[in-house]
């Protein structure tokens, strides 16, 4: 079992249903291959750095994944054929930080 | 040509404590990453990836920055990564 952090941007007009099934999605491909979340992070809507797909905005979602490459792979897939998801990057970690990051949104 | 010689004899013996004269210790400066309080390089600390980066948002060198060779290389793969999830990026203005 690896660890990995993956983190994907979805479009910024999404009602919290849709992001909620995005989310479900993954959580169904993890458990499909028996793998799992550990850590969750919500950076909430940030102005991207640069336009894409001509939105200037958009939802950073993190994650933090126990598994295998398998799953990693499935579900980069998925968000590839998925318009809401903008932007993914998926990284390889040796352990889970306990801290949050500093982006995460303190509302 | 004479004279140009005799000023420039002139100039060198202004003495230790001469602005103009170069001090025969090197200045040297640490890297600011390595060492035991440095802080982590990580793709979501764009406060200090935003430090190693210019106006036009290029990379600097680290003959400018004096960060080490691993740090750097460490440091340029980080700010690919902010790239990529738009945390930085890519040409600034």
């Amino acid at each position: 079992m690896n660890y990995y952090e993956h983190t994907y941007i979805t479009t910024p007009e999404l009602s919290t249903q849709e992001i909620e099934s995005v989310r479900k999605k993954i959580t169904d491909i993890l458990e499909k291959n028996e793998s799992k979340i550990v850590k969750e992070e919500d950076w909430g809507i940030r102005t991207l750095a640069y336009p894409i797909n001509k939105s200037t905005k958009g939802k950073y979602s993190n994650i933090y994944i126990e598994g295998n490459n398998k799953v990693i792979k499935e579900i980069e897939q998925f968000e590839r054929y998925d318009d809401r998801v903008i932007k993914f990057l998926s990284i390889k970690i040796k352990k889970i930080p306990e801290e949050n990051s500093e982006l995460v949104k303190t509302a | 040509m004479m004279k140009r010689k005799k000023d420039k004899k002139k100039f060198n013996k202004g003495g230790a404590n001469s602005l103009f004269n170069k001090s025969n210790q090197r200045q040297t400066k640490s890297c600011p990453l390595s060492g035991k309080n440095a802080p982590e390089i990580n793709y979501k600390n764009l406060k200090l990836l935003k430090k190693y980066v210019s106006d036009t948002a290029k990379i600097l060198p680290s003959r400018i920055t004096n960060v080490s060779l691993g740090k750097q290389r460490a440091l340029s793969k980080e700010i690919k990564k902010a790239r990529v999830l738009a945390l930085m990026p890519y040409v600034g203005n």
